[in-house]
């Protein structure tokens, strides 16, 4: 009997040694404050026309549309709890997780997000763009 | 009690058969592997159910017993140290499940995994780093979700199962009875995975035990997702340290808590449809 209590004892010292240090971990990091590192998708030529041509398409995360030469491209996560969000028939996106509702330029039509779909700052890369997410 | 045991069966069930799905699962490739282990290998999908209907019987398992020790009012009989690790078994048996479902890696696991990473990352100070360590970094695949599913959850689940029921192991018999019924409910009821991408338009559900909390995200902010929860675990935990009218007050708050939950369930159930 008391080799099992000692034994769960030493199991739990041995648990809060390493839950401190995974503690001390988390919060050196969290002081730390490291920012989350910008993303860049590349949208060569081909597809830029491809999605001018076909009225819209996703790629890696984004919904890109309009003329090659001026693209408008919507981030498509969800901006209540970043989900990603998928196009819908009729126009707009909807979120899989709690339902809200974007029109074509994003912006929400239902909750519970409350802010637009985020676009992505766009670079010129060669004859397409580089979409920077942060 | 005969539900405790049988419940730290179904804990060991589901200890032996994750060990021997660990081999087929891919980390970087998680739904894909699933498939395979599903359709193409011999008894895949039966040693899939049974540790999924054994792990959903263990968190059943808890929390009957739960209610059990509270109804009879035997949590007395427990030092308050134990009692409260006996309390936090709970929300670290929902981890352990939870990751098991972020590991499928469908659509369902995936959108999960992005609402949890908000979670986490809501709690003050510590959330985003929280989030990393628990769930990995946004984008990269899910060793780290699987490596706390079967290591410090699994391990906090056994270890704090143990102490409660003042037993290094489970019996004999009560194992071999939560492995005839998680044998029985796998060979029955075989456990299907998601799509790879949202389907058009629709919503995807969480766990059947986080539905609740998926209702809740619905009207409440963020942090709601653990705050509610937090908000159980300490009226339960308190039971333990109140009497009369008080302990009548606690069980009160979390009857109302697990009614308000249901309901919470059944309203995105009828949203979903």
């Amino acid at each position: 009997m008391s080799s099992r209590r000692d034994f769960l004892g030493t199991a739990w010292a041995a648990a809060g040694v390493a839950a401190a240090a995974a503690g001390t971990a988390v919060l050196g990091r969290a002081l730390s404050g490291s920012p989350e590192p910008e993303r860049g998708v590349r949208l060569p030529a081909e597809l830029l026309a491809r999605a001018e041509k076909e009225g819209g398409l996703v790629h890696e995360g984004l919904h890109v549309r309009g003329p090659a030469a001026s693209p408008v491209v919507l981030d498509l996560t969800c901006t209540h709890l970043r989900c990603r969000v998928a196009p819908v028939e009729g126009g707009g996106f909807s979120c899989p997780c709690h339902a809200s509702r974007y029109d074509a330029e994003g912006r929400v039509t239902a909750g519970p997000a409350s802010r637009p779909l985020a676009r992505p700052r766009l670079s010129p890369d060669g004859a397409g763009f580089v979409a920077r997410l942060s | 009690m005969i539900l405790g045991r049988v419940t730290f069966g179904l804990l060991a069930v589901a200890l032996f058969s994750g060990l021997a799905l660990a081999p087929f699962w891919s980390a970087g490739r998680a739904l894909e592997s699933l498939e395979t282990l599903n359709g193409a290998t011999p008894w895949g999908f039966f040693l899939r159910g049974v540790h999924a209907f054994s792990a959903w019987g263990f968190l059943l398992g808890t929390l009957a017993h739960l209610g059990e020790v509270l109804w009879k009012r035997t949590e007395s009989r427990l030092r308050p140290a134990v009692w409260w690790r006996s309390v936090a078994l709970l929300p670290v048996a929902v981890l352990a499940l939870l990751g098991g479902f972020l590991m499928r890696g469908d659509a369902e696991a995936q959108a999960a995994l992005a609402v949890w990473r908000e979670v986490s990352s809501s709690v003050p100070i510590a959330g985003r780093a929280l989030a990393a360590l628990l769930l990995g970094l946004p984008g990269a695949d899910l060793a780290p979700v699987s490596l706390h599913h079967a290591g410090t959850f699994t391990l906090l689940a056994w270890l704090l199962t143990a102490e409660h029921g003042g037993t290094l192991l489970p019996d004999l018999r009560s194992t071999v009875l939560a492995a005839l019924a998680s044998f029985a409910a796998a060979g029955l009821f075989p456990v299907s995975l998601g799509p790879p991408v949202a389907p058009d338009g629709a919503l995807l559900l969480g766990p059947w035990y986080l539905l609740g909390l998926q209702g809740a995200l619905l009207d409440l902010p963020v942090a709601a997702g653990w705050l509610l929860p937090l908000a159980l675990l300490l009226a339960v935990g308190l039971v333990r340290h109140a009497d009369g009218r008080a302990r009548a007050a606690l069980l009160a708050l979390a009857a109302a808590w697990g009614a308000g939950y249901l309901a919470l369930t059944l309203r995105l159930l009828l949203a979903a449809r």
